[in-house]
């Protein structure tokens, strides 16, 4: 008996401990009443899914883990089915998302509409604009700093689309792409001064604490739906897919959808509910 | 009368890397003989120690341990670890009292109950009642190498093996040390010393070993070592 | 200024009135990253012994191996895991993405290299005559191993404190392992993240003290320990 005979007869005591642990990892890995749910930053930010998540959760028995990305992030890990459920807010990329068979089918929920913010002397004159291309144009012309979220969320989709729309191609040292989260581009564009376009809901929730005003708003163009999809169970056997059709029944049911149009910050109603008849028809059983 | 061989060594080689350290080393300890190692630094009377007590393996070579032949080496060291203590240059002092260095040699399957006896005789056969709940690791040079030997004999081997035990201590550190071995002689116990000073030794021991260029070189053999002195107790320690 | 202010009066408000998530954010912290530090110590203390006492080929390899692993950022360990535990990647089946194993897999990661090359470090400036003083004296090699640990306890000790600093006030693996769930895997760190993000500094402020404290704590101990540890030898 060495070194040798000691190390060895530890490490297979550990690594036996080890894959039991393993084992018991692997039992208590996923219960079943564990939903997750892969959204935005706009609705979990904006303490919407606070608010509606606990009464689904008294009332159906399960439990929700909300992990909120980007909608390109959150779109992802629905395809590489790391989660059950997605609640996000980029049309085009949820039809290619149900179309290439990676969800089953999208839900209309609710939307909201974005807005464009910017500093309170409006340094572009975008105030009056006849519409959101016009505005866009008007930040390019006088090279007005905007902060982009640059990071493949539902918003920087619809940005990229409105600029496209505009016939301005963004780039110069106005355009800056900032790569995060919502709540933080309205701040980066505060301290900077700079425009930006964010969902109404989000501002709501910031603008107190923000130096910035609505500069542009109630183009039909920004629109913001939000869909809900499950994971295609085919593709991903072990999501929990029948939790997800409850929350997914939930949403779009009457009191999801109660309380989503009585969901208030700051006084004003954030959400409006949009759910389909001939939808929340199909899901009854 | 034949003597009685407590260990018989032949043909015993070691090297390090490329060098030779011992290279057929030859001889036999006398039961109940003390045996002074002696030799230039580098001789290797520390790795011929080290052998002895299982804690490096040999090249090659054979060893006769109470008359009877061990081979292969695995079944050696087990005989060795039993029956060996070797004592280093420097004692090692676990981090903790006196008592906890004295009551790790028991080892944990003796109880409690038996072995306060033991420690309590061990204490006082270096005559260091007194540090019982010292901190080992502030204790001289000389106090260590008491209380390792102590320890070692908790133990009580057969063979008795020390590496240099009066270097470095002064003289009264030194005659204490040789007192104790001494008693552990009279005991009947098997001694081999290691060290560069002969003279400290005179009158404890009955054969010389001489290590040379990794041979023994000479043996000068002595067998009438200085009586004993009657005031000398017995010690042994025993199970009760 | 007075924003400042007016965010640490409340983040103070926040902690001394017991708020229940904030304290359940923290109870997540240490649980995760107690479990890590607990699972990781045992196998890296043998990789860290045998490194320290056993000749092998391939020892200084690996012996470089780790104290390079030191620098490997915690965002690429959690990126890489993150892609071994998705669905997709290798480890998929395991199912553990976005839950707390997965953030105490990834602060697993974290700390072992610590661990081991810290305490190679500890276990290789210990005398090996500690080793065999322990043999000599009839101890099992199980109980000589147990010895070289007590006697270099005060470097080890050193080792898991600084193990255990990086991993609580780790972000970038947490997050992205964790998926920074409210009540499940939002700790410390990510929630100081989301928090800041959303504006709301005074929750970042209070989280931010206590992490603070700990690392001040953790410290005054590293040094503490360590001071120890230099007496001893």
């Amino acid at each position: 008996m060495s070194y040798r005979h000691i190390f060895v007869r530890i490490f297979s005591l550990l690594l036996i401990a080890l894959s039991a642990l393993q084992f018991s990892v692997a039992q208590a890995g996923e219960p079943q009443q564990v939903i997750r749910l892969a959204t935005t930053t706009s609705t979990d930010n904006s303490g919407l899914l606070q608010a509606l998540l606990p009464h689904f959760e008294k009332s159906s028995g399960y439990k929700v883990h909300v992990i909120a990305v980007g909608t390109g992030k959150a779109l992802r890990m629905g395809r590489d089915g790391d989660v059950d459920v997605v609640l996000v807010h980029a049309r085009k990329a949820e039809d290619k998302f149900v179309k290439e068979g990676f969800g089953e089918r999208r839900f209309s929920v609710m939307y909201n509409d974005f807005v464009l913010v910017g500093p309170a002397d409006d340094p572009a004159g975008v105030r009056g604009s006849r519409d959101v291309g016009d505005a866009f144009r008007k930040i390019a012309r006088h090279k007005a700093p905007f902060i982009s979220r640059g990071d493949d969320s539902g918003t920087h989709k619809k940005e990229l689309s409105l600029w496209k729309k505009a016939g301005v191609k963004p780039e110069g040292q106005w355009y800056r792409e900032a790569g995060q989260g919502m709540g933080k581009v309205l701040q980066i564009a505060g301290e900077l001064g700079a425009y930006t376009l964010t969902d109404r809901g989000t501002w709501l929730a910031y603008q107190e604490k923000l130096p910035l005003r609505i500069a542009f708003e109630g183009d039909p163009l920004l629109f913001n739906p939000y869909g809900i999809i499950a994971v295609n169970p085919k593709l991903h056997p072990h999501v929990n897919h029948d939790g997800a059709m409850a929350l997914i029944r939930w949403m779009i049911g009457k009191e999801g959808q109660t309380r989503i149009a009585a969901f208030t910050l700051h006084g004003q109603q954030l959400f409006k509910p949009d759910a389909k008849a001939d939808e929340v028809a199909l899901l009854k059983p | 009368m034949k003597p009685e061989y407590h260990l018989q060594v032949s043909q015993l080689c070691k090297s390090h890397g490329r060098r030779l350290i011992l290279n057929e080393v030859e001889f036999s300890l006398p039961k109940g003989s003390c045996t002074l190692l002696t030799g230039e630094n580098g001789a290797g009377k520390t790795t011929l120690l080290r052998i002895l007590a299982s804690l490096e393996k040999p090249d090659r070579g054979r060893l006769r341990l109470a008359e009877q032949s061990w081979q292969p080496w695995r079944k050696a060291r087990r005989m060795l670890q039993q029956r060996v203590m070797y004592l280093h240059q420097h004692p090692y002092m676990f981090d903790g009292t006196v008592e906890y260095n004295l009551r790790f040699a028991l080892g944990s399957r003796v109880p409690q109950r038996d072995a306060e006896p033991l420690i309590e005789k061990a204490l006082r056969l270096i005559g260091m009642e007194s540090f019982r709940k010292t901190s080992a690791r502030t204790l001289s040079g000389g106090e260590r190498q008491r209380v390792a030997l102590a320890r070692a004999w908790l133990r009580s081997p057969q063979v008795m093996l020390l590496d240099e035990p009066t270097a470095n201590l002064d003289y009264e550190s030194r005659q204490r040390t040789l007192e104790l071995l001494q008693r552990l002689r009279n005991d009947g116990m098997t001694l081999v010393i290691a060290s560069h000073d002969p003279l400290h030794f005179e009158g404890l021991t009955e054969q010389r070993l001489h290590l040379q260029a990794g041979r023994v070189e000479a043996v000068e053999l002595n067998m009438n070592p200085a009586t004993q002195p009657a005031n000398v107790i017995l010690m042994r320690r025993d199970y009760a | 200024m007075s924003a400042l202010l007016e965010a640490t009066e409340k983040a103070l408000e926040l902690l001394i009135s017991g708020d229940e998530a904030l304290w359940q954010i923290i109870a997540i912290s240490f649980k995760v990253s107690g479990s890590a530090i607990l699972i990781a110590t045992p196998p890296a203390l043998l990789i860290a012994f045998a490194l320290a006492y056993l000749r092998f080929p391939g020892r200084r390899v690996l012996v470089s191996l780790f104290s390079t692993l030191l620098s490997v950022p915690a965002v690429v360990v959690g990126l890489t895991l993150y892609l071994l535990l998705s669905n997709r990647g290798p480890l998929g089946d395991w199912r553990l993405l976005f839950t707390q194993s997965a953030m105490v897999v990834g602060q697993i990661a974290l700390a072992f290299p610590i661990l081991v090359a810290m305490g190679h470090a500890a276990l290789q400036s210990a005398d090996k005559r500690a080793w065999e003083t322990a043999r000599t004296l009839g101890a099992s090699p199980l109980r000589a191993f147990f010895v070289v640990i007590r006697e270099t306890r005060f470097g080890l000790l050193a080792a898991l404190l600084a193990a255990y600093g990086r991993i609580i006030a780790e972000v970038g693996a947490s997050m992205m392992l964790g998926g920074n769930i409210l009540n499940y895997t939002r700790n410390i760190p990510t929630a100081i993240a989301l928090e800041t993000s959303k504006g709301e500094f005074a929750q970042g402020i209070a989280l931010g003290a206590i992490l603070l404290l700990l690392a001040f704590t953790l410290n005054g101990l590293l040094h503490y320990v360590q001071g120890k540890g230099v007496q001893m030898s």
